[in-house]
């Protein structure tokens, strides 16, 4: 059952090219051309608003003001004027994220994706990422199934990693929450243990990403991607 | 209305009823007295012995002035004539009722008989008063009723008998004399005070009407010359006070205008850079789109390397207002912050999302990493994420094909966060690099000076970090690119 997003946008051609961005993100989407009141019997079945602030006749601000009375709706404000007041008054008033024109159409359907991203149920002590199953507890690795022997400093590695699966995580950070601080912690040293990870693991299940540290590919879940770039290519070695 | 005249209306329309009472009062006073010694007169006159007989004895000529008892000899006053005829040589004639001739004060009083039913014998006595005639049915001495007529003054009595022709006696006279008869104060010392009144008060206001005048020229003057001069008034008194306080009040019109046509100014430099910096990219788009379609009419091979061009080129457009409109706010003088918390995670990620697809399209890796609890400081949200913008868009645009850029928000140490900006691309000049952080390098010259117009996204970029107390720091990077710090305090 496709997701229904409201969009109240006055100008036909940004309206049209919206509603076409929205059907082929996977949405169903709802366009109204004039600002007015939206009667608490519509609201029902909406995940998400898009609003434009500067509407002929009614004042952006008023809509929500109006709607965030009666609806907990998520609310995406587009406004032509990069202003930190009108920001600030949105965001006050109960939008949820703010858009400044012009924008390209992947970073509206990326932002209306974030807004409508389920958290992912995790259990505290089991990590499922793709093939990778971490079970915290017996600090136990499978990989498809198959049980792999992983070192301390691996498997705290690969953990970090897989608590936040498809975000980029920087070597600092790794190096100074996973290697041992007695010993020696440098980022080369992390680099070591990651090529033996890597060989036990095998693929490119860890990526490297170029400037910032690694990453754990999101695997055949694009919804837990934090980024919400489901496409993004391998990054490449330094 | 001038000051003087309306000063000298003011003081007439004070003194004017003053005066007027105080006279009424004046003559008042005097009518009593006289009706009293009129009274005072006839009762004596009438009461003395052999009045009456003589009064009723020749009441067709009886009246006239009583005469005064001789102040020297011995005879007793009822052996004089006490009442002369009024034929008679010493005697003046009494006074006619029909008034033909004016009656002056300090005239002598006159007096005239009544029978009971208020009829005179003599034709000479004068027909009495409605007023006197209705006042004496009541009681025993009837004055007229007070009226400014003049100095006349008439009582009628009633004699202690009730019979015969002399049973009511008119007295009749005039108040003491003096100047104007009797409506004017006998004496002219009024005039004293008076004048002197009027004397200090024209003393006091020449020079007062004298200072304002001088006052009102040189507002005049300073208006004239567009509030530049400065208007004083020496003294410490009202006049000054009032000169201090339209100096004061000229001095912050000087300001007003001064700023307003700073915002002007800054108003017309930002529609003229607009116009200058918007019309460049928008031709070179004008130029890929139109290579685009006639590629398509002659059905030639697409080539995807304009369509990337024309792209950035709609990106470029997109950024460079965005820096023009804020580099309008720095230039127009104090720039208002309006500092918020800002959650930097969702910056950077808004930032990231600007930028990606047209990273993606220039084959650029863009590539972010932020801790994963939110890093919140205090800064205007527009500016600061203009800035991060600015570094982000900067990298990838200076770089190559199948290059990376990197951004990286960390908490450092004691609560301060670092975002770096990494790439692989070719780096800026290190002139190029310092000129652009100069102090007092402006919007304008950052777009004319500065390769590829982007010297405008750095500078203001360095702007914002001064004026939200960042450092901002370029550097190589160990990739062979630039690397950009941006380093602050977290918190709110």
């Amino acid at each position: 059952m496709p997701e229904r997003v409201l969009l109240i946008e006055d100008d036909h051609e940004l309206g049209g090219q919206i509603v076409e961005r929205l059907r082929r993100a996977g949405y169903e989407p709802l366009w109204w051309n004039t600002g007015r009141r939206i009667p608490p019997e519509d609201l029902q079945g909406l995940a998400l608003v898009i609003l434009d602030l500067m509407l002929p006749g009614t004042y952006g601000m008023d809509i929500l003001k109006d709607l965030r009375a009666t609806s907990d709706v998520p609310v995406l404000v587009l406004s032509a004027r990069n202003d930190t007041t009108d920001k600030v008054r949105a965001l006050k008033l109960g939008a949820d994220d703010y858009m400044t024109k012009p924008f390209w159409p992947e970073e509206l359907i990326e932002r209306v994706r974030a807004r409508l991203r389920r958290p992912t149920l995790q259990r505290q002590d089991l990590l499922e990422v793709g093939p990778l199953r971490i079970d915290l507890e017996l600090r136990e690795v499978r990989l498809d199934g198959k049980p792999i022997e992983l070192t301390r400093v691996e498997f705290d590695f690969l953990t970090a990693l897989a608590r936040r699966p498809g975000v980029a995580i920087t070597r600092a950070w790794l190096v100074e929450h996973v290697l041992d601080p007695e010993r020696d912690g440098t980022e080369r040293t992390l680099d070591v243990h990651v090529s033996r990870l890597r060989k036990k693991l095998g693929g490119a299940l860890v990526e490297t990403v170029w400037g910032i540290g690694y990453r754990l590919a999101a695997g055949r879940d694009p919804g837990s991607n934090a980024s919400g770039d489901p496409k993004r290519k391998p990054g490449h070695e330094p | 209305m001038r000051l003087r005249l309306r000063l000298a209306l003011t003081t007439l329309a004070v003194t004017a009823p003053t005066i007027v009472a105080l006279v009424a009062l004046d003559a008042r006073m005097r009518h009593a007295a006289a009706e009293q010694a009129l009274a005072r007169i006839a009762f004596q006159h009438m009461l003395e012995s052999g009045a009456r007989d003589r009064c009723e004895a020749t009441p067709a000529t009886w009246g006239g002035t009583p005469l005064p008892a001789p102040r020297t000899g011995s005879a007793p006053p009822h052996d004089l004539p006490l009442f002369d005829h009024p034929s008679g040589p010493a005697s003046p004639p009494p006074p006619p009722a029909d008034g033909e001739r004016p009656v002056r004060a300090g005239e002598p009083p006159v007096l005239f008989a009544y029978d009971a039913l208020l009829r005179a014998a003599n034709p000479r006595a004068p027909v009495l008063d409605e007023d006197l005639v209705e006042a004496i049915a009541t009681r025993d001495v009837a004055a007229e009723p007070f009226t400014i007529r003049g100095p006349t003054v008439q009582v009628l009595l009633r004699m202690p008998w009730t019979t015969g022709p002399c049973t009511y006696v008119l007295a009749r006279g005039t108040t003491g004399p003096g100047w104007l008869g009797a409506i004017l104060p006998a004496s002219r010392v009024w005039l004293v005070p008076v004048g002197i009144v009027i004397v200090a008060v024209l003393l006091a206001v020449g020079p007062v009407v004298g200072r304002i005048r001088k006052l009102t020229e040189a507002v005049r003057r300073s208006a004239a010359q567009g509030f530049t001069g400065s208007v004083t008034s020496p003294g410490d008194d009202e006049i000054a006070e009032l000169g201090r306080a339209f100096d004061a009040a000229s001095q912050e019109v000087r300001t007003q205008l001064a700023e307003k046509d700073r915002r002007e100014q800054a108003l017309r430099d930002y529609l003229a850079n607009t116009t200058h910096d918007v019309m460049i990219p928008l031709t070179v788009l004008q130029a890929h789109l139109s290579t685009l379609q006639e590629r398509a009419a002659r059905n030639d091979p697409f080539d995807m390397s304009v369509l990337v061009s024309a792209m950035d080129e709609a990106h470029y457009l997109a950024s460079l207002m965005h820096n023009l409109a804020i580099a309008t706010k720095l230039d127009a003088g104090e720039p208002q912050l309006h500092r918020a918390p800002v959650d930097l995670n969702a910056l950077v990620n808004r930032v990231m999302g600007r930028h990606r697809p047209i990273a993606r399209q220039r084959d650029i890796a863009l590539e972010s990493a932020v801790p994963e609890h939110p890093v919140v400081t205090d800064a205007d949200v527009t500016l600061l994420e203009q800035a991060v913008s600015n570094i982000v868009y900067n990298a990838i645009r200076h770089n190559r094909p199948g290059g990376h850029v990197a951004v990286l928000l960390e908490v450092i140490h004691e609560g301060r966060f670092r975002v770096r900006v990494l790439d692989d691309g070719p780096g800026i000049p290190e002139a190029d690099l310092s000129r652009l952080v100069e102090r007092g390098f402006r919007g304008d010259e950052a777009r004319t000076r500065a390769p590829d117009g982007q010297g405008l996204g750095l500078h203001i970029t360095f702007r914002v970090a001064a004026l939200h107390d960042l450092d901002l720091r370029f550097q190589p990077s160990e990739y062979g690119g630039l690397q950009v710090d941006l380093e602050g305090y977290c918190g709110p």
